[in-house]
């Protein structure tokens, strides 16, 4: 193969599951979005709070899976507590203040974290290396991350799980049931808090895993929260309320912006990649406002 | 007797939306609450199903006494309803809607489900063959995939009644039923409401506007207007009774 | 057991239930999940019900009314009333009350088998007028607890007093089916009755199974094969397809859970083996176009492109013919885009063998399904012949002949053109009704279809019409105007057309044009007008009917038979042809004689030099009032062509 189009694969495979990353994140947004309508500031916060519990566990020489382990109930717990204490208070205030309390959430996360376990950054080893994947090199002279390629594994089946979870068992249905009707899920009897609280417990796990991915990759520090940042432009193009579309929306943002980078950037001077998924985020706001996958929302006047 | 109300009120602020209302409802019958708009019929239901908590009086459910119900206890009760505007989730298929209605019924816990194995999944093959019957009995098999928003509206009705039958309830409520429905869908409404009376045995309490069909497929009939009972009886009795007459003929302006 | 000779359904199915016991024979979706019955259950069910209905008094010769959708338990019930030599005769579950009574009282029927409350509602509506009926079995027993009738038994029950009947003397069952024989009546189809009253057609075992296997053998139909019942099981191709056939080859029908639930049961399902009329042909393509319309831009485009590949070479594909590679490769290209996911939504994806019959098919809906690979034929049948008269063979298929002669059926025509037919599978008599038997099959055994056609140079049968409507023009050549009329009816914008011709030297014709479609084309084209009248005269109209005319005419000159009738005048009637102005039948036929007169004025101007026709009439308005209405009528001369066979010598 001629080693433009090599360059070219590599480039929008490296950008595809750096997309699948940010889908990642996005995934906990929109399951809190669509369950209570809580545009939830503190996922980022939440990443790494996992994050950080987890590999300041191993420093302390814990078991692998126990400290897994640990961490999943520490996320669970702190989703549980964070509905109870922050959110059922406030239910029926207008959504501005839900934020707001998300945003204090934030904040109130950083600190207890580095209140804990110290503000030092540590590095992640979950024992798949960071680089290129042998048979994929010497086969076509592609060179993609081995573990980029796991991210996306490991991204797949937390959504195969959570669809199996949404369309087969009775609390996947109440929360659909939920997000789409909550007057006519508390008229069937389905106990809004309690589904909610389960929500809140479900986007703690997936922070973990977003937490652990993303801690082998950057590292483990302060600056994780902000990757809650990126995942806005991801939510803006695939729409608040899907998780496919959080899927399709964190590809897209992912390869364009590395192929922007790569292609586009040099014109710019270089740099483009931490603000191009922005504008890209903002086209799609002209085009399409609600999102690939979202509801279209049409007010009775 | 499965459920006496007694001399219940319920008003909101200054307004009187039920005063000292008592009737009673016996096992297996078709109990009819009509009356003029506003006469406080919706009210009534809401107060049976725990939406409202009278400010005044008794329900007696299966012997035990409340002075109010939440919405949730009365599911657990063994109460279910359908609503005049239709309460339904438009964006799920029309199995999973009466799936939710078996949620009450379901025992495995968060974790087993998070799981998916052995006796949740046994679980709900077990609720997906009930609701198949649900289905099987309104037959409705070939909307089963459809979402319920993309349904006409009689349709919906029906998928709503289905939801509430997926509760196996002991007492069935149902708002106005066939409010909007032309008359081959009221008659198969009635057709329904009779079979499910005859099959399952539900008692079923319901509310309509005008006399009509009711009238044919009840047992027993309470008449109120302006929130007080102004008549109880038999069809024919409530027909022919002065005050009823008086209350319908007032509203025809 | 030792079953002896097959030549009885009971002994196949016994035979079924020992060859291949495990296998599936029947389906049926119930509460969501498909329900299968093994050969070997299939046949413990039969049994079981067929000592229970000698435990209730059905004898050898007894007929047995069944009204049912198709379900397992209809097939179950019919096969074990031929178990005693006993007769099933099914009758159409649509029908009202009344209609049933005809068969219940000619055949003196005195047990008969209902689906449910609604079916069992009409037999007893009936009873006071059928003394004879004296049980009802029903299967599904919703809305039945509280009915009084001592003559009501469920099927339940029914199987249950069988079974025990069964355990107690297992040899008196082996007997009775062993007493049948292949001279037996196996089932008798009531033909519909829109004429005359309604004749009960009866049908010989030995007459079913040797049509059922030959036509079997032909398409190597086998017990892989899956068919759906989706059709009437009073209506012989659905007993043929449901029953004689599966019965022979093993192969399984599926029953779908409702009548509204046929599209999805069929995608599920993915028979192999599939019949439909044209309607339903028809019913399905709208829909897809419906749906079409409704999709996206580039889907649109994508279909409108590889439907014009299809219509190419989609058909000389499906025969075999050789096909360019470039198009190969498009079709290909277009089967993975448009016609696999065509086929799938339509649940054809796995149909080897599609049949349709009944009537005369259009040529572009018939093209469209071949087109996309499905294996559409034609055949030829009717109820006293066991259906198979002719099939279409693989590789040679027309859209208007309906194939040749299947093997061990003789046929030939009469100088009026009228088909004869001698086959096996002739029916053995109309039930007492001798008069009708002896009028239809001759002293020979040569049954009167009272279709006319001819075999084309290919020795395909064309049916042209039936034989009473036939008529010759002036120089003695055939005519066959509902031929004509329907070949015009196939195109969107031609509603209804009536034909003369009978004893003139040329064929002219009325027009009636199908204002929804026409009225659309119009809109295309922004072209304002005022009313049916108004638009039916404009002169572009006249261009878009007469263009249709012409392809009907350029198709008519390829026929030698036919070239002569080509349609030479015609004219846009100024108003849509009704069954309140007696026009048509209620049944929408035209009624040619009726239109010739009342239109005289206008029949005489087309066979005149004229270039126009006025007309008055009295219109009689929906709400009863009469009125006249005048407009003066062009009339349009339409190109004809040189028969082909003189075009060839040139």
């Amino acid at each position: 193969m001629p080693i433009e189009v090599i360059f070219f694969i590599e480039v929008l495979a490296g950008g595809l599951l750096a997309g699948v990353m940010y889908a990642l994140v996005a995934l906990g947004f929109v399951l809190i979005y669509k369950a209570s309508g809580v545009f939830n500031f503190a996922q980022g916060a939440m990443v790494f709070f996992a994050a950080l519990t987890f590999v300041s566990l191993l420093a302390l020489q814990w078991n692998f899976w126990l400290a897994l382990l640990v961490t999943l109930a520490v996320m669970v717990v702190l989703g549980l507590v964070t509905e109870r204490v922050v959110l059922r208070p406030l239910v029926n205030q207008p959504p501005i203040t839900l934020f707001m309390a998300t945003i204090g959430l934030t904040f109130v996360l950083e600190g207890l974290s580095q209140l804990i376990w110290g503000s030092q950054p540590h590095g992640l080893e979950l024992g798949i290396p960071d680089v290129p994947m042998e048979w994929l090199s010497q086969r076509w002279n592609v060179n993609i991350s081995q573990f980029d390629l796991f991210a996306a594994f490991v991204a797949g089946l937390l959504v195969a799980v959570l669809a199996v979870f949404f369309q087969k068992t009775r609390i996947g249905r109440a929360l659909r049931a939920v997000a789409d009707d909550h007057q006519a899920a508390l008229a069937v009897g389905i106990p809004l808090q309690h589904i909610w609280a389960i929500v809140w417990a479900v986007a703690g796990f997936v922070a973990l895993v977003a937490g652990l991915m993303w801690g082998v990759r950057n590292g483990v520090q302060y600056a994780l929260t902000f990757v809650a940042l990126k995942a806005l432009p991801v939510l803006l193009i695939g729409g608040f309320e899907s998780i496919p579309g959080a899927i399709l929306g964190g590809l897209i943002i992912g390869a364009t912006e590395k192929l922007a980078e790569v292609y586009v950037g040099p014109m710019f001077g270089g740099g483009i990649e931490s603000w191009f998924a922005y504008v890209v985020a903002l086209l799609f706001l002209l085009v399409r406002p609600e999102g690939l996958f979202g509801e279209k929302h049409i007010d009775r006047v | 007797m499965i459920l006496s109300v007694e001399d219940v009120s319920l008003a909101f602020g200054g307004v009187k939306a039920l005063s000292d209302v008592s009737f009673d409802v016996k096992e297996h019958e078709i109990r009819a609450i009509i009356g003029p708009n506003g006469a406080g019929k919706s009210s009534m239901l809401n107060v049976l199903n725990g939406v409202y908590r009278p400010q005044k009086g008794k329900i007696r459910f299966k012997e035990k006494v409340f002075s109010g119900m939440d919405p949730h206890a009365a599911a657990a009760l063994g109460i279910a309803r359908t609503f005049q505007n239709i309460a339904l989730f438009k964006g799920m298929s029309v199995l999973d809607n009466i799936m939710t209605g078996r949620n009450q019924r379901m025992r495995c816990n968060f974790l087993q489900q998070a799981i998916w194995l052995g006796s949740a999944k046994r679980e709900e093959l077990e609720h997906r063959r009930a609701v198949e019957e649900i289905i099987d009995f309104l037959e409705i098999q070939h909307i089963r995939r459809t979402p319920v928003g993309r349904l006409p509206y009689g349709l919906q009705k029906c998928v709503e009644l289905g939801r509430a039958l997926a509760a196996e309830p002991r007492l069935l409520l149902l708002d106005e039923p066939m409010a909007g429905m032309n008359l081959e869908e009221k008659q198969d409404m009635c057709r329904f409401v009779l079979d499910v009376n005859d099959q399952f045995g539900t008692t079923i309490v319901l509310i309509e506007h005008d006399m009509g069909v009711v009238m044919d497929i009840s047992n027993r009939v309470v008449v109120l207007d302006y929130g007080r009972k102004i008549a109880d009886g038999t069809p024919e009795e409530v027909r022919k009774d002065q005050k009823v007459i008086d209350a319908y003929l007032g509203l025809a302006h | 057991m030792a079953i002896g000779t097959l030549d009885t359904f009971p002994k196949l199915l016994m035979h079924h239930a020992q060859a291949r016991g495990a296998r599936p024979a029947i389906r049926e979706k119930d509460l969501g999940i498909w329900q299968t019955w093994t050969w070997r259950e299939f046949a413990d069910e039969t049994r079981a019900l067929a000592c229970g209905l000698a435990t209730e008094g059905v004898k050898r010769g007894d007929h047995v009314a069944l009204v049912s959708d198709n379900r397992p338990r209809l097939y179950a019930m019919m096969c074990a009333v031929q178990c005693l030599g006993a007769v099933p005769v099914p009758l159409y579950q649509d029908a009202v009350a009344a209609e049933m009574a005809f068969p219940i009282q000619n055949a003196a029927i005195t047990h008969a088998y209902a689906e449910d409350q609604e079916q069992v509602d009409k037999l007893l509506e009936i009873q006071p007028r059928c003394p004879t009926l004296r049980r009802i079995y029903y299967d599904d027993p919703r809305g039945l607890r509280h009915y009084p009738q001592k003559e009501l038994l469920a099927y339940d029950a029914l199987r249950d007093a069988g079974r025990a009947s069964l355990k107690r003397d297992p040899a008196f069952l082996e007997g009775e089916i062993a007493k049948g024989s292949g001279e037996d009546t196996a089932a008798m189809l009531f033909t519909s009755g829109t004429t005359a009253t309604p004749k009960g057609v009866a049908l010989t075992h030995h007459a079913l199974i040797d049509r059922a296997t030959v036509a079997a053998k032909l398409e190597g139909l086998g017990e892989r094969d899956v068919a759906l019942a989706y059709l009437p099981p009073a209506w012989v191709g659905q007993f043929i397809f449901s029953l004689a056939q599966p019965f022979v080859t093993g192969y399984c029908i599926c029953c779908p859970e409702s009548p509204e639930t046929v599209m999805m049961d069929m995608r599920e399902i993915g028979p192999t083996y599939y019949f439909a009329p044209p309607r339903v042909l028809e019913a399905l393509l709208t829909q897809v176009s419906i749906r079409m319309e409704d999709a996206s831009r580039l889907k649109r485009w994508l279909y409108r492109r590889f439907m014009d590949v299809a219509g190419r070479v989609g058909g000389a594909l499906l025969d075999g013919k050789p096909v360019g590679f470039f198009d190969r490769i498009l079709y290909g290209l277009g089967d993975l885009l448009v016609y696999g996911p065509l086929r799938n939504v339509l649940g054809m994806s796995r149909v080897r063998v599609a049949y349709t019959a009944g009537e005369a098919i259009g040529p572009d809906l018939f093209k469209f399904y071949r087109s996309i690979g499905v294996n559409l034929k034609q055949l030829y049948g009717s109820t006293e012949t066991s259906v198979f008269v002719c099939i279409q063979p693989d590789g040679q298929v027309k859209a208007d002949t309906v194939g040749p002669a299947v093997p061990g059926v003789e046929l030939k025509f009469t100088p009026q053109r009228e088909l004869l037919i001698r086959s096996p599978g002739l029916f053995k008599e109309y039930y007492k009704n001798p008069q009708a038997t002896q009028e239809a099959k001759d002293a020979e055994g040569w049954f009167h279809t009272g279709d006319a056609g001819y075999f084309d140079p290919d020795g395909h049968v064309k049916i042209i019409d039936r034989v009473k409507d036939v008529g010759q023009l002036a120089d003695g050549t055939l005519f066959a105007p509902k031929y004509l009329e329907n070949k015009l009816k196939f195109f969107p914008f031609v509603k209804e057309a009536v034909c003369f011709g009978q004893g003139k030297d040329r064929v002219c014709a009325f027009i009636n044009m199908d204002m929804d479609a026409v009225a659309n084309w119009a809109e295309k084209r922004n072209m304002p007008y005022s009313g049916y009248t108004d638009l039916a005269s404009r002169d572009e109209v006249y261009d878009l009917v007469a263009g249709c005319v012409e392809r009907v005419n350029a198709d008519l000159a390829q026929d030698a038979e036919l070239a002569a009738s080509q349609i030479h005048r015609f004219l846009i009637l100024h108003k849509e042809l009704d069954p309140d102005d007696e026009e048509l039948t209620r049944t929408r036929k035209v009624r040619r004689g009726f239109i010739a007169e009342k239109y005289a004025a206008l029949l005489n101007a087309l066979y005149s030099p004229a270039r126009t026709a006025r007309v008055t009439a009295q219109v009689r308005y929906e709400d009863g009032r009469t009125g006249t209405l005048s407009a003066e009528l062009k009339i349009r001369d339409v190109k004809t062509f040189p028969p082909a066979a003189a075009k060839q010598a040139a």
